[in-house]
Parts: structure tokens; C-alpha cells; sequence
């Protein structure tokens, strides 16, 4: 059962420099516009993953999502191998990297990228001098553990070998070269970035431990001992350290020891991803890829299902646990001991957002799980919004009871979105980080879906869900003074258009 | 041939050519590239600029090609065009501008010339792959295509109207603020000037801007293309001059403008006169902290060709701090480098300042260090101390490390909240006053 999300998939790509993308590995659904049981009968027949727009606006890159992989790595330094812009976000994110790592009470570290700057001359003569000099230099003045390099769009289509480059040159630098090939052209999913990241790691990164631990004391049976009791918890950019202690805490009170990787992880801690029970997912969209293959390489059974979100779902993560260690039991009286406790503490704000409707925009997984808490505790969901859908949400979908419920599916796309809540007009939006401002702008009062410093996962997180929603009502002026004095670039024509009308099969992707 | 460079502080051609369109009123960009590239690079504009936001259209609003694989092996340009259909109808704007990224320029799209089929529907294009440049190339091909398509040709010229530019939109995280304090002070002695992005400006006086006297660059990285397109197309002549910031430079401004437009003296005069009163009734005020604490600094600015002379000038010749080291980012080019560097001695402090042009932070970096190390293992050291880092938040490090005062005013300002803040003439130049001073009290 563990495994139903990732049957029949395969993960032994580790001889190829670049991991198939999403589109051919998983594939799924990036535009849809319509109700939830409509949703579920053309993702089951196909169709659904056929669709795409006309009328279309920005999204992400998987670029991106790979550096907010690779980024958090300790002692390294990224080489953006592109001209300027790809990455040019991490200008303004200077201390950024460094809250994280402090929140996670790590050594701060100065954030050190290099672009290779590729101008009109290096597409014609390619970029890998440049390549080579920004790898030479990044080794020289910092002797970092690992010097990635990311594949922009430019030598994707140009052809720059890098492969080929860091073969060469391996041997005669220190740090441990990690090629990573997410070039924004390649796939219309964002998420091939996490197997893009995770690709680069796997093949490039870890190595064989020289040592069990780092004090070298331990004899071979505690480290047995200790292995059998390890739980590895990959988290994701998106999660703050305290649902990572969160959800430790609820690991330990299981009489198991929990490991947090491969955020904000060291070297150390990556070689290591081996010594490990069980591998456990908090989001499946995120690294189905990176569980499978340790698989296949360690033998380590994985647990791929539900993010840890609410008190349902944070309950199922926990028992799926559980039963890999045959403590039944165990989890059911830590289950009820915490619901109790939570049940009542979160009772005023139940009182007060009971039958208030809630809109849901973002990741497939966290909207889902986020919903479903909201709704358990009396919220009306008057629909969600995702930025695709794949297999691992299909049994999240089927779990919906209300046929009706309006659903879109798009990567940022926001003129599709506050059409539909301009319609809908709900109480309360809550969402992904950039649809946050428009829904503003639109007079709806909201709060964001996930945020570094948010604890929304475990059941500390879902006291913090339902808190920040009641206090986002407690005072709406915000959105009403801005909705009131600001204007959304949209025509009336696109507001009174079926937004349906905008997706359109058999175009190409 | 260009090299690598360490923590850039600026981003491509295309995000310069988004991060100009989003701040001219109404005009709406229509990216001609992979779904991420709009958003990706309007963001870093949103965050690095003192948080200046999506605006009306930016971020994830950017209407999108979102070319991938197949497009790059069959072509893009009918997904444009039916881009270009869908934009006009849904999104609300006055001129609707086609810019493009690396994928589609790589292929051998012709976006420009798409874009030219809709011309009657206020759309123009403009080729802004990532790789023809940065941040000010990307302005830079925006502001000429206007100047040759939008601006209307007339040989009518107003003998007191300027057309005022080298102010990036959002590399100058102040810009705003300083199109702001410069029009008003050029509007008291008489002048006009059409800036592109300051308040009250539009796509229908952006077609006026043809009948300018004169153009005025602050920049010799940035807005210098589009001088020369004003100067091709409308036979405008151009000046390239500082940003001035504090009375003197400020002065200087004034009567270079006005000298070039026959304002008489003492107009500009007695401007100057009230302003500099005006300055230093409010700089009179810090005068007992700063005397009786001692505000006397070594200041080290770290930051663009754009603010780094300004920000020298502006420290060493009004507040009298030792200009002592100066790093500029962005001139790649021998002879454009040493006239830069010809600027410095104008300034009339005994010591003058190095002058580095480096874009890897980690050797300017390395070059401080060493000017500390040289001074260690002795009793009695001479060191640059009590220090002041005037840069972007990039510098925020090296100022921990020195024990350094710090602010941050180049690209990227992630550390601040800016809104109708500047840093110009008289009145902007008590603005950084305040906020470089607030940053020596701020333990207090």
C-alpha cells in the first residue's frame, strides 16, 4: 500500500546525465477550468492531460525549483551557467539562505553564485571556457564541498556539453562537481526541477561513507540498532524548520529517531541518506524520485503519501508510519492523546470560521490537504485552484465528496483565477506565494498557503491553520482599502468570459 | 569578451526590458519565451527593488508565450500571435510591447516582426534575448524602440522641455523618488522634463516626447542608445551628467541645463539659494551629534557607474567623509573605465579614493581584507576605521565583517521597504542624510 502512488514507475536513470522530465516520467494535467467530478472522469480517461490555454501568463521554471534544492546544500557554491537573469531573484535574497540556516541553528554562510554570464558571442562559440574558468575560480577561492552547476535554457539549446566538462575536470578539483540539467524549455512541469535536483545529487553528490558516524565510536551493533530506528523525513522548500521539528517530535514520540535530509543537509548528512529504516515523504510531488531510487540503491522502504497537513492527514502520515514498524498500537494512543489536546485548543477559532468559504490555490498536494483540514473543522470549500495534477493527488481528488466543486488547474495563470473567485466571492483565499497580491487587489482577505517561517504541518500545525485564518477576519481594511484604489489590468470582456473557453485541446505543448 | 561574474547585480536583457515596461503607465509587456522567464525575472524587481511590487501588470500577470520543447523544434511565432490576439482583448493597456528570451531569439523567431502585424493595436516588439546583455541593455532596447516607434517626429521643438533618462525603473531602487525630487527642482527654474516613468506620464505624452530640446543622461552604462536614437530620430541633441545628489552637485545640474537651454543665471540662482537654505536649516540639526560623537567616516561604496560617483561625491565633498575606497560593478571597457575614474579628482578631499571596476563580489572582498590585513600584527595600526559601506545589501557581509556602518542604495535592496523615497538634489540628499546617519544611532 505504501507504494500504490509510485507503482509500476521506475527509477534506474542514474546512467543517463539527464533524468527524464515530468512530462515523460509521470506526465498530468497543467490546464483545466471546470467542476471536481467533471476533473476526476478526464484525468482517469486521459483527457485531461491533453489540455492546454490560449490565453496564457507566466508561471515558473523548473530552474528555480532545482536551485531551491541545491541552494540549501552546506559549504557550496552554485555556478548558474546562463546569462544574467536565470537566478537573478537570488540578488534580493541575500540574507534569505541564512534565516533559514539559522532558524535551523547552523553556521551562516555567505551565499557565493556565479553566472557565467553567456552573452552573444558564447552562443556562438559555445560557453564552456567559461564554464570551465567559473568552475576553477568557485574551487580555488572558496574550496567549497560542492560546486553545482546549473543548465539554463542557452547551452540547453546551444549544446554546451557540461557532462563531458565536469568529467574533465573532476579529477583536478577538490570540491565534488554536481551538473544539474533544468533548462525552463524542457518541461511544462515545474517539479522536473525537484528530479532534476535530486538527479544531480544522486548521480553526482553522495558517495559511499567512509565512516558509520562521525565520532567513530559507535560499534557495529548500536549502528545497527541506530539504522533500524531511522526515519529520514525529506523535507521540501516550501516547509519551515518548525514543521520539521514538528514533525520530528511526533517521530520520536514513536520511540524512533527521526532525521530531517536533504535541505539545509551537509555532505555528511547526504552520504548518509543509506543508514536509514524508512524513508518518509511530506510531499509526493516533490520527490517521488529521490525516494524511489534510494530504493533501488539502499533498499530502503519508503513511505509516499499524504502531506502531513490537518489533523486527518497528519494522522494517516503518521500511521503509515507506524505500520512499517509494526507500532499500531503505539501511534493510535499518540493519535488520540494529540487530537484531544488540539480538538479543544482550537475550538474559538472553529467558532468563528464555522460555515466561512474558503478558496485553496497552489501545489496539488498541499491545496488538497490544506482544504480538506478546513473543511473537517466546518469551513465551506468553494474551490481550488492547482498548479497541475498528477497520479499522486488522484486518490486526494477521489476522496472529494462534492461533485460541484468548481476546480482549476494552473501554474500561476491569474487571470483565470480571480475571474472564478470574482464569481465565487469567498471569506477567505488562501494560497501560493504570487497569487496572494492579485486576490488583494481583488478585496479578498487572505493568508498565505505555506511560508519558511509557517508551521502549518503536524498538529501544531493545525492549530496554527485555523488561528491565522480567524485573525486574517479579525481585520480586512487591507484588501478593502486596496481593492477600492487599485486597478487589475483585466478587461471587462475577460471578466464576463467563461474562463473554460480559454483551455483548448490538441495545441501543442 | 565578457567574463563570469560573482553575486551580479543585475539581471538580463529581458528583465531589464520587463522591469522598464511595468513602471511606464499602462503599457503591458507580452513575453515571447518558456512560461518561467516573465515571472522569474519580474520578481526579482518585486523583491531586490525595496520591494516595489508587480505593479499593474507584472509578476505572474505577464501574458506569455510559454514556449517549450515542441515550439523549439517547430517554432513559436503562431503561439505569439495568438498571444498577441488574446492580450489586447483580456488585458487592459495603451501600448503592449513584445519582448523576447533566449529560447525564441535562438530558434530564429521573428517576434518583431509579429508583433509589427498588430502595429494598429498599439502593439510594438523588441528583441531582448537574456544573452544580448543586462539589466540597462534590456532598458536600454526598450526606450530606443519607443523613441523610433511610439514617439511621434516633429520639428517643432519646445525650447524648455528636456527628455530626462539613464534612471533605470527598479535597478534604481529609488527611481520614483529622484524622477520626482529632479522634476521639480528643473520645473522651478523653468524646464520641463519628460522622464518616461515618473508620475503623471503616459503612453500619449511618451508620443510628445519628440519635441525636447534636449536630453539629459544620467547614466554612461544606461539610457546612452536611447540618446542617440533620440538624437537619430528626433535630432535632439544629448548631454550625459551625474545624478546629482546635495546642494553642490545639484547646482552644478542646474546650471549645466540651464546653460544649455539659454535659463538665465539667476533664475537657477536664486533656486539654488533657497534650496541650499533649506538644507541646511534641517542638516543644522544633527550638527551637535554629529560633532560631539564624531560622524566623520571612511566611507566604501560598493555599487553600479550609476550611484558610485554620486554616492562618493556626496559623502566627501557636503558631509566631509574620506572617500576611501570605491568599487564600480558594471564598466567593462578600458577607455570607459578611465574616464570614470577621471571623475574622482574632482573631489576636493586630501585623500582620494581607489577605484576598482570589479563584478565579482568576491574580489572586492578579498581586496578589502587585504587593506585590513596590512594593518594587523601591529601595536598601532592606521586602519580605514570607524568604516562606512555604502552599497547594495550585498555589502551587508563585508560590513559585519569590518564592524562597519552600513545602508543600502545600489541594486539589489532587499533589506528595505522603498516607497516614494529619493535620494536627489537638495531635498533627496536630507533623505540619505537621515537614513546614513539613523544607521550610526540606530543602537542608541
Amino acid at each position: 500500500m505504501a507504494n500504490a502512488l509510485t507503482e509500476d514507475l521506475k527509477y534506474d536513470y542514474l546512467s543517463v546525465d539527464e533524468p527524464p522530465v515530468r512530462d515523460e516520467r509521470i506526465g498530468g494535467c497543467t490546464a483545466y477550468f471546470g467542476c471536481c467530478s467533471g476533473l476526476k472522469d478526464d484525468f482517469r480517461k486521459g483527457c485531461a492531460q491533453a489540455l492546454n490555454r490560449k490565453f496564457s501568463q507566466s508561471g515558473g521554471c523548473q530552474l528555480m525549483l532545482a536551485m531551491g534544492i541545491i541552494n540549501t546544500i552546506s559549504n557550496i557554491v552554485t555556478i548558474i551557467h546562463s546569462p544574467l537573469g536565470c537566478c537573478s531573484n537570488l540578488a534580493g535574497m541575500a540574507g534569505v539562505r541564512n534565516i533559514s540556516r539559522a532558524s535551523r541553528g547552523l553556521k551562516t554562510e555567505n551565499q557565493t553564485f556565479i553566472h557565467t554570464n553567456l552573452d552573444e558571442l558564447d552562443v556562438v562559440n559555445g560557453g564552456i571556457e567559461k564554464l570551465r574558468r567559473a568552475i576553477l575560480y568557485a574551487d580555488k577561492e572558496y574550496q567549497p564541498e560542492v560546486i553545482a552547476i546549473m543548465n539554463g535554457c542557452v547551452p540547453g539549446v546551444i549544446g554546451d556539453d557540461v557532462d563531458g566538462l565536469v568529467r574533465e575536470l573532476q579529477p583536478k578539483v577538490s570540491a565534488r562537481l554536481v551538473p544539474v540539467h533544468c533548462e525552463g524549455f524542457k518541461s511544462r512541469f515545474v517539479s522536473s526541477g525537484y528530479d532534476a535536483a535530486n538527479h544531480g545529487i544522486l548521480k553526482y553528490l553522495i558517495r559511499e561513507p567512509k565512516d558509520t558516524d562521525e565520532s567513530g565510536t559507535e560499534t557495529e551493533y548500536e549502528s545497527k540498532e541506530r539504522i533500524s530506528k531511522t526515519v529520514n523525513i525529506f523535507n521540501v522548500g516550501s516547509n519551515s524548520h518548525k514543521d520539521e521539528l514538528e514533525l520530528s517530535r511526533l517521530i520520536k514520540k514513536l520511540g524512533l529517531i527521526p532525521r530531517v535530509v536533504p535541505l539545509h543537509a551537509s555532505v555528511y548528512d547526504l552520504d548518509r541518506l543509506g543508514e536509514a529504516a524508512l524513508n518518509v515523504s511530506i510531499c509526493a510531488t516533490h520527490d517521488d524520485y529521490l525516494l524511489g531510487h534510494l530504493k533501488e540503491r539502499y533498499g530502503t522502504e519508503y513511505v509516499l503519501d499524504v502531506l502531513p497537513i490537518g489533523i486527518n492527514c497528519t494522522n494517516r502520515w503518521l500511521r503509515k508510519i507506524a505500520g512499517h514498524f509494526h507500532l499500531e498500537k503505539e501511534v493510535e494512543e499518540l493519535i488520540e492523546e494529540e487530537t484531544k489536546e488540539l480538538i479543544k485548543a482550537i475550538e474559538p477559532f472553529v467558532k468563528v470560521l464555522k460555515g466561512k468559504r474558503a478558496f485553496v490555490g497552489g501545489g496539488e498536494t498541499r491545496i488538497l490537504t490544506t482544504a480538506d483540514f478546513y473543511r473537517s473543522i466546518g469551513m465551506e470549500i468553494v474551490g481550488i485552484k492547482s498548479h497541475n495534477l498528477d497520479r499522486f493527488v488522484q486518490y486526494l481528488l477521489d476522496e472529494i465528496d462534492n461533485p460541484h466543486l468548481p476546480v482549476e488547474v494552473a501554474a500561476g495563470q491569474p487571470a483565470e483565477e480571480l475571474n472564478l473567485l470574482k464569481r465565487l466571492k469567498p471569506d477567505i483565499y488562501i494560497g501560493h506565494i504570487g497569487a496572494n497580491g492579485w486576490v488583494t487587489k481583488l478585496g479578498i482577505p487572505n493568508i498565505p498557503l505555506f511560508g519558511t517561517t509557517i508551521n502549518y504541518m503536524g498538529y501544531s500545525g493545525a492549530y496554527e491553520l485555523p488561528r491565522r485564518a480567524a485573525r486574517a477576519l479579525k481585520n480586512t481594511n487591507f484588501s478593502k482599502n486596496i481593492s477600492e484604489n487599485t486597478e487589475l489590468p483585466l478587461s471587462d470582456e475577460w471578466m464576463k468570459t467563461d474562463p473554460k473557453k480559454n483551455i483548448v485541446r490538441g495545441a501543442l505543448f | 569578451m565578457s567574463d563570469f561574474i560573482e553575486r551580479s547585480k543585475f539581471s538580463c536583457a529581458l528583465g531589464g526590458a520587463i522591469t522598464t515596461i511595468t513602471a511606464i503607465s499602462k503599457a503591458i509587456p507580452i513575453v515571447h519565451a518558456s512560461g518561467g522567464c516573465a515571472a522569474a525575472l519580474s520578481n526579482t524587481y518585486n523583491l531586490s527593488s525595496g520591494y516595489r511590487g508587480t505593479g499593474y501588470c507584472g509578476g505572474n500577470m505577464i501574458p506569455t508565450s510559454n514556449i517549450t520543447q515542441s515550439h523549439i523544434v517547430f517554432g513559436g511565432e503562431e503561439k505569439l500571435a495568438g498571444q498577441i490576439e488574446s492580450t489586447i482583448r483580456y488585458i487592459k493597456g495603451d501600448l503592449y510591447i513584445v519582448v523576447t528570451g533566449c529560447q525564441t531569439e535562438l530558434i530564429g523567431d521573428d517576434a518583431v516582426g509579429v508583433a509589427l502585424k498588430y502595429r494598429e493595436n498599439n502593439v510594438i516588439g523588441v528583441s531582448t534575448p537574456g544573452f544580448k546583455g543586462n539589466t540597462l541593455r534590456g532598458y536600454d532596447e526598450v526606450l530606443c524602440t519607443l523613441i523610433k516607434e511610439v514617439v511621434e517626429k516633429t520639428d517643432e521643438k519646445e525650447e524648455k522641455k528636456i527628455n530626462l533618462i539613464g534612471i533605470v525603473p527598479g535597478h534604481d531602487v529609488f527611481f520614483k523618488g529622484n524622477i520626482e525630487h529632479l522634476t521639480d527642482l528643473l520645473k522651478r527654474i523653468g524646464i520641463r522634463a519628460n522622464t518616461f516613468f515618473g508620475d503623471g506620464e503616459s503612453i500619449e505624452k511618451i508620443k510628445t516626447y519628440g519635441r525636447a530640446k534636449l536630453t539629459v543622461v544620467l547614466s554612461e552604462t544606461a539610457g546612452q542608445l536611447a540618446a542617440k536614437a533620440f538624437e537619430n530620430v528626433h535630432k535632439i541633441p544629448y548631454i550625459t551628467t551625474d545624478l546629482p545628489i546635495g546642494p553642490k552637485a545639484t547646482e552644478k545640474f542646474l546650471k549645466l541645463i540651464g546653460e544649455a537651454l539659454g535659463i538665465e543665471n539667476k533664475i537657477i540662482d536664486r533656486v539654488v539659494k533657497d534650496e541650499k537654505k533649506y538644507f541646511y536649516s534641517y542638516l543644522e540639526r544633527i550638527v551637535d551629534a554629529a560633532s560631539d560623537l564624531d560622524f566623520q567616516r571612511y566611507a566604501v561604496i560598493v555599487a553600479d557607474s550609476y550611484y558610485a560617483y554620486p554616492l562618493t561625491e556626496f559623502v566627501s565633498e557636503e558631509l566631509g567623509w574620506i572617500p576611501y575606497f570605491v568599487a564600480v560593478n558594471d564598466i567593462e571597457d578600458d577607455k570607459l573605465q578611465e574616464e570614470y575614474k577621471n571623475k574622482f579628482d574632482r573631489l576636493t578631499s586630501y585623500t582620494k579614493p581607489e577605484i576598482l571596476f570589479e563584478n565579482k563580489s568576491g574580489i572586492i572582498e578579498k581586496k578589502l581584507d587585504l587593506i585590513f590585513k596590512e594593518q594587523t600584527g601591529s601595536k598601532y595600526h592606521d586602519r580605514p576605521e570607524p568604516m562606512f559601506i555604502i552599497g547594495s545589501v550585498v555589502e551587508r557581509v563585508l560590513a559585519k565583517k569590518y564592524g562597519a556602518g552600513f545602508l543600502s542604495v545600489a541594486f539589489p535592496v532587499s533589506n528595505r521597504v522603498v516607497l516614494n523615497k529619493g535620494y536627489a538634489g537638495f531635498r533627496g540628499a536630507l533623505t540619505l542624510t537621515e537614513d546614513l546617519l539613523s544607521e550610526l544611532v540606530s543602537a542608541r
